[in-house]
């Protein structure tokens, strides 16, 4: 009997590396071309079992990666790694699925890079709206500015590299592209990405009770607008 | 009325201790860039170390006092004057109303902060009162003070003002040394940069602000192009981006970024990121793995016995 490839699903994804980054903060990265969604799940588990035991002083996931950050005079980078070690033994996938809503996000598609991007996957703007509606994307990272939501990856055929000079301003609420990834500006600022369409809804407001309308976990489905 | 800003200098904020944990919402920690001369502020008028104080940097900053009160300036080396007489540093000392208070451009280092005896109002975001001018968070109206403001004492003056002996105070140079270590693709970096990082010093370009200063010096590249995916960033990163100038991250740094992260300041030196001027040198010294433990332990050990509460 042999073992055939792992499903897509495969619960145990490949053993990350744990680095030290600095003398406060540790990396636990794995190795994955382009994006792995049993990662991604690891991932989110990882940080909501590292965020639950409110020993670190930041736990950010990433797309293929983790930090956290600690205090070293109160946590040693030695009892850090033990702590990361133990949560990622424990890990199961199921920890990031139980608890990411879904939000849904009208988009009115009709971006300045809509064109482009459709002549670059060869289809119409329309058939590039269906694309892009068709799937639900996890809200993989927050960041680099408040409010932006990098999501997981779109139909291979959208993927579109970044503008080579980025744009001096693009709205709050763009909806872009950016090779595989897509994602939506919290705040007005510069950006690279090929913007296909933008919706009204607020990414971020800090008058809000709740400034965020989605959080790393998150899942997102867009609807034309 | 308590403080009316006549100038607002090159840049001052109303900071705090800053927000930390909320990296992950794309929220930076923020807070004074120099947490260590903030401490040393608030604590000489009395207050805790984290109350809410004006962080000025490279100075310009013009203030007329609306009533009396007790103030402290620490930080860059600069001329402090109220009403053209010079005023102390790193000491506590009472002003009257309609006194002015100057701060001229800092000779070393580049931040000062100016505590207020019962510290100062300011809008508050996600437990902190800190400025984050990107996205117009806390401080005043989450900006930088301009002429005209008009600050507000936060609660009546502590009674009772502390000192902290001069020959613990640190002596800010132009030259910033920082000591650090190997980040997470600090492997990546060819023989060449990883060697130039610890021996020679970097010029901080005009591109230095709180969220961080491009450096120039030598290239510091990668031994083959990087294709990261944009993963989590921490203050006090070096960045190293193909261009090969590399980009120190500070308090108000991207929570992001895609480039190879080749050093990381340690915790204990973290502080004197704030004190980068546009213009001065700075230079990365190794840390060694066991010896950063042990500096941050002896800094606490000193500072926490002069400032209750206080760490790096």
């Amino acid at each position: 009997m042999s073992v055939t490839n792992p499903k897509p699903s495969d619960p145990k994804p490949s053993d990350p590396r744990i680095l030290n980054y600095g003398d406060h903060a540790v990396l636990v990265h794995w190795e994955v071309d382009g994006f792995d969604a049993a990662v991604s799940d690891t991932i989110h588990g990882l940080a909501a079992r590292l965020r639950a035991k409110g020993a670190f002083t930041e736990v950010m996931p990433g797309y293929d990666s983790l930090v956290v950050s600690f205090d070293s005079d109160v946590m040693p980078m030695r009892s850090a790694r033990r702590r990361v070690e133990d949560a990622l033994r424990r890990v199961s996938t199921k920890d990031a699925q139980a608890d990411g809503r879904l939000i849904e996000i009208a988009v009115d598609y009709s971006g300045p890079d809509l064109a482009a991007v459709a002549e670059h996957a060869g289809m119409s703007a329309d058939a590039v709206i269906r694309a892009h509606v068709a799937r639900d994307y996890r809200v993989c990272m927050m960041g680099f500015i408040p409010g932006f939501a990098f999501l997981s990856e779109v139909d291979t055929r959208l993927a579109m590299p970044r503008h080579a000079t980025p744009r001096a301003h693009v709205p709050a609420g763009s909806v872009g592209i950016a090779n595989w990834q897509t994602g939506i500006y919290g705040l007005d600022s510069p950006g690279g990405w090929q913007i296909i369409g933008r919706t009204d809804s607020i990414m971020f407001d800090a008058s809000r009770d709740v400034p965020f309308l989605v959080e790393a976990g998150d899942r997102v489905r867009f609807v034309p607008a | 009325m308590t403080i009316s800003v006549l100038n607002g200098g090159t840049q001052t904020t109303v900071q705090d201790a800053g927000r930390p944990g909320f990296r992950h919402l794309g929220i930076p920690s923020s807070g004074a860039a120099d947490r260590l001369s903030f401490a040393v502020a608030n604590h000489l008028v009395g207050n805790p170390w984290d109350a809410p104080a004006l962080e000025c940097a490279l100075g310009g900053l013009h203030l007329r006092f609306e009533r009396p009160m007790v103030i402290a300036i620490s930080g860059a080396e600069q001329w402090a004057q109220v009403n053209g007489m010079n005023a102390p540093m790193n000491r506590a000392f009472a002003v009257e109303i309609g006194d002015i208070l100057t701060l001229s451009y800092a000779r070393e280092g580049c931040r000062s902060y100016v505590a207020v005896a019962g510290g100062l109002e300011a809008t508050e975001f996600m437990g902190s009162q800190s400025t984050y001018m990107p996205a117009q968070l806390g401080g005043i109206e989450g900006r930088a003070l301009k002429a005209g403001d008009e600050v507000e004492r936060a609660d009546d003056a502590p009674t009772m003002t502390n000192t902290i002996p001069a020959s613990y105070l640190p002596k800010l140079s132009n030259h910033i040394v920082l000591r650090a270590r190997s980040g997470p693709e600090w492997e990546l970096l060819d023989a060449h940069s990883r060697r130039y990082l610890f021996t020679t010093p970097f010029i901080a370009t005009p591109a230095t602000d709180r969220m961080g200063s491009r450096l120039r010096g030598d290239r510091i590249v990668t031994s083959e192009p990087l294709a990261m995916t944009s993963g989590p960033l921490l203050p006090g990163t070096l960045q190293c981006p193909p261009d090969g100038q590399p980009i120190l991250a500070l308090a108000d740094g991207h929570c992001t970024g895609g480039y190879a992260r080749g050093l990381h300041v340690i915790q204990a030196d973290q502080w004197l990121l704030g004190q980068i001027a546009p213009g001065a040198k700075v230079s990365f010294r190794r840390a060694f793995e066991a010896e950063a433990p042990e500096i941050l332990r002896v800094r606490n050990a000193v500072w926490s016995a002069l400032i209750p509460g206080f760490s790096f």
